[in-house]
């Protein structure tokens, strides 16, 4: 800073240099550097480093609270070979499709209502988000009252109607088991689809249905050729949000069943979690968790080949 | 430590803390720099007035004393083990653990050797109890200070089992089985977690196998053992048990669920801690009542129970190990341990034989088999010393998934081959 401020012969020189450094900062290039810089840096430290992290901590045999080992990888050819690592997979998969697909036909219903005109549209349209703003853990609990056997208001339901007596073992049957968590994430994640899709309906200038309607085109036309169409981006980011989040989700396994029956409820990340965890073996764990990535990673280059918007 | 340092109790410490050499050694408020501050992290206690015991009256007496305050620092049922992990890995946050299981092994070289406290409050209060020591032990040296058990006992209806013409509770698995028979015929049926709990399914399945002389591995810990007759035996026995005594739901339980489910009448026996008689005196004195509690059946090859201690652990990044042996040495003395337990009503039995006939057993007769089941009690995965491959037994549910699978129908073959295979992997990396 000295030697800087030495070199300075004079405030008229200082007054020249001043504006040279703003051009610097202000050409493109070097200005759009140092815009991204800061989110670089905070997300190499919050993703970047944990990632890598984890990547090292599943070539170990690395036991909590121990020195890690280098194994190569040895936990993966344990996992290959653990019959439960196959059944979380193949839960996973099954979770993660019937949600998404679940919420994705479920939210854009949603979102066409919601774009009509109506009573008490805004009310509704905050009433819709609240699945989504309640805390999972929260609506979770209600949840297990919901589907809980003692106390099921389903099961009462049936009950008292003649339905079923006994009323359905929702979490206790490993089928129902499953098919009860994929509602409860439908429920849950369906208000963003919906408000997501919502949003982007309403970017679809008012013209252009005008101008199909008078093409004669039908309701279905007009959406099938004008709706989806304009869409399909939209549709693409909210489903590849859907599908990461769902395909990682912990919080309602492990509120709800913990991945019982027999682990056929256990997804990627409770497994994950419990053998890291509970197990101690930070190692295995870590190579459960990555495991997710390969499938992950091709469920979204499939998708956004197939998705991609046609340039024209 | 080299030198054990043996005191009377703490008030002697406090005497002769002003002797520069003994204050030293003791971590005596004067005489040293001792901390300002000790942190002790615990579970939330199913007993609210534990907790309050410790933060009203423990705490500022300790303060007092030493002139150390302690915090206590409080973690959900279920969610300690992680909080350990963290503290275990980072080498930061609090100095003093409570513990649980095996974690005492998981944990070791991060956890203080405290055999010389053990050993003074040991000679103070009658002695330990044998079964604690396979919980705590590690390679020679005690890892924490037990402070007590949460049994696992059979929680039964008395006025639905006398209706079948039961006056005490069945003392084998087959006669409980014909009793559980005809109960669920008369509309009570019983409720046994098989599902992905984290206590209530190893609780009582494990002493089940045990009791049918079956085992995961030998006691040199590695030989797998599950692929024999007795496990076959056992097996069999718990998918009739479900099928005869309970219904579907049980497979999908977590802990809560048996307290709900009895408390809601819906079940005329299970198997708890004794949260359930609590709750029920407390809230639903109709039900607390007629219930019982009463020790585990025997098998054709004895009686066993859950071991689930409550230990406490010094962690070793603790700036003064000294001064937290110190007041882990002041909490065990009969003064400060004797009220904590009383005030838990026998809900953490201990483990010193000076209370075997405590006052507090009284207050509540239906818990002395608590006191009793203690003699029978084991970790998981007995009896192979505590392990790794223990845990991760135990987190990947292998015991509990053979028991469940054959009750949602699977073959006793298949289930048993299953968890074999599970097992070996396990304990080869183990």
């Amino acid at each position: 800073m000295s030697a800087h401020s030495q070199s300075i012969a004079s405030p008229a020189v200082r007054v020249r240099r001043a504006p040279s450094l703003r051009r610097w900062t202000e050409r493109e290039a070097v200005f759009s550097w140092l815009m991204v810089t800061p989110p670089v840096l905070f997300l190499v430290a919050l993703v970047g480093y944990p990632f890598c992290y984890g990547i090292l901590l599943s070539l170990q045999d690395r036991p909590v609270a121990r020195p890690g080992q280098f194994v190569g990888l040895a936990n993966f050819v344990a996992d290959w070979h653990d019959p439960v690592f196959w059944q979380v997979a193949q839960n996973t998969l099954v979770y993660t499709f019937a949600a998404t697909i679940l919420k994705a036909v479920g939210g854009l219903g949603l979102a066409l209502v919601m774009n009509q005109e109506f009573r008490f549209k805004n009310l509704t349209r905050a009433l819709m988000l609240l699945p989504f703003i309640v805390p999972t853990v929260l609506s979770t609990i209600s949840w297990m009252w919901i589907l809980d056997p003692a106390f099921s208001v389903i099961n009462w339901f049936l009950i008292h109607t003649g339905i079923a007596n006994p009323g359905p073992s929702w979490l206790g049957n490993p089928t129902l088991a499953m098919g009860s968590l994929i509602v409860v994430n439908t429920w849950r994640g369906l208000p963003f689809y919906a408000i997501t899709l919502l949003a982007g309906l309403q970017t679809i200038s008012p013209e252009l249905y005008e101008a199909a309607t008078i093409d004669g085109a039908s309701a279905l036309a007009r959406f099938r050729y004008v709706t989806l169409p304009l869409l399909k981006p939209v549709i693409f980011i909210v489903t590849m949000f859907s599908v990461i989040f769902t395909f990682a989700d912990f919080q309602l396994v492990y509120v709800l069943t913990r991945g019982g029956p027999a682990n056929a409820t256990h997804l990627f990340a409770t497994y994950a979690f419990d053998v890291a965890m509970g197990g101690g073996q930070l190692g295995m764990g870590a190579s459960i968790a990555l495991a997710m990535l390969p499938p992950l990673a091709l469920i979204i280059i499939a998708m956004s080949i197939y998705m991609k918007p046609a340039k024209s | 430590m080299a030198n054990i340092v043996r005191a009377a109790s703490r008030r002697d410490v406090l005497k002769i803390g002003s002797l520069a050499g003994a204050g030293a050694m003791l971590g005596a408020p004067s005489g040293r720099a001792a901390p300002k501050a000790l942190t002790l992290v615990h579970e939330n206690s199913f007993i609210p007035a534990y907790d309050a015991y410790f933060k009203n009256t423990l705490a500022p007496a300790y303060e007092k004393a030493a002139g150390i305050k302690v915090n206590y620092e409080l973690i959900s049922v279920g969610s300690l083990q992680t909080r350990v992990t963290t503290v275990a890995e980072t080498g930061a946050g609090p100095d003093i653990t409570l513990i649980e299981f095996n974690w005492p092994y998981l944990f070791d070289e991060k956890l203080v050797d405290v055999s010389d406290i053990a050993d003074e409050i040991g000679k103070q209060s009658g002695g330990w109890h044998d079964a604690i020591k396979e919980a705590v032990i590690v390679n020679g040296k005690w890892k924490a200070i037990p402070f007590g058990n949460i049994g696992q006992l059979m929680n039964w209806r008395t006025d639905w089992f006398a209706e079948q013409g039961y006056k005490t509770f069945p003392d084998t698995w087959d006669e409980l089985l014909e009793a559980g028979t005809k109960l669920k015929k008369a509309g009570h049926p019983f409720g046994f977690e098989l599902g992905h709990g984290f206590g209530d399914n190893h609780g009582w399945l494990y002493p089940l196998l045990w009791s049918y002389g079956a085992r995961e591995v030998e006691p040199d810990g590695k030989t797998v053992a599950i692929d024999a007759d007795e496990t076959a035996r056992a097996v069999d026995f718990c998918r009739k048990f479900f099928q005869q005594t309970m219904f579907e739901d049980v497979l999908g339980w977590t802990d809560p669920s048996n307290n709900k489910a009895f408390l809601a009448e819906q079940i005329s026996c299970t198997n708890n801690a004794e949260s359930i008689l609590y709750v029920a005196m407390k809230d639903f004195p109709d039900i607390g009542k007629v219930m019982s509690q009463s020790l585990n059946p025997q098998g054709p090859k004895g009686r066993f129970h859950i071991l689930n201690p409550w230990s406490h652990s010094i962690f070793t990044h603790t700036p003064d190990p000294q001064a937290a042996k110190d007041f882990l040495r002041w909490l065990m003395d009969p003064k400060q341990a004797g009220g904590w337990y009383d005030v838990a009503v026998s809900y953490y039995a201990p483990y010193l034989h000076a209370y075997d006939d405590a006052p507090f057993w009284q207050k509540e007769p239906r818990n002395l088999p608590y006191r009793e089941s203690l003699a029978t009690s084991h970790l998981p995965g007995w009896p192979a010393p505590i392990s790794r491959a223990q845990s991760e037994s135990v987190a990947k549910y292998v015991v509990v998934d053979m028991f469940a699978k054959a009750c949602a129908g699977k073959s006793t073959k298949d289930v048993i081959a299953d968890a074999n295979a599970q097992l070996k992997q396990i304990y080869k990396s183990g």
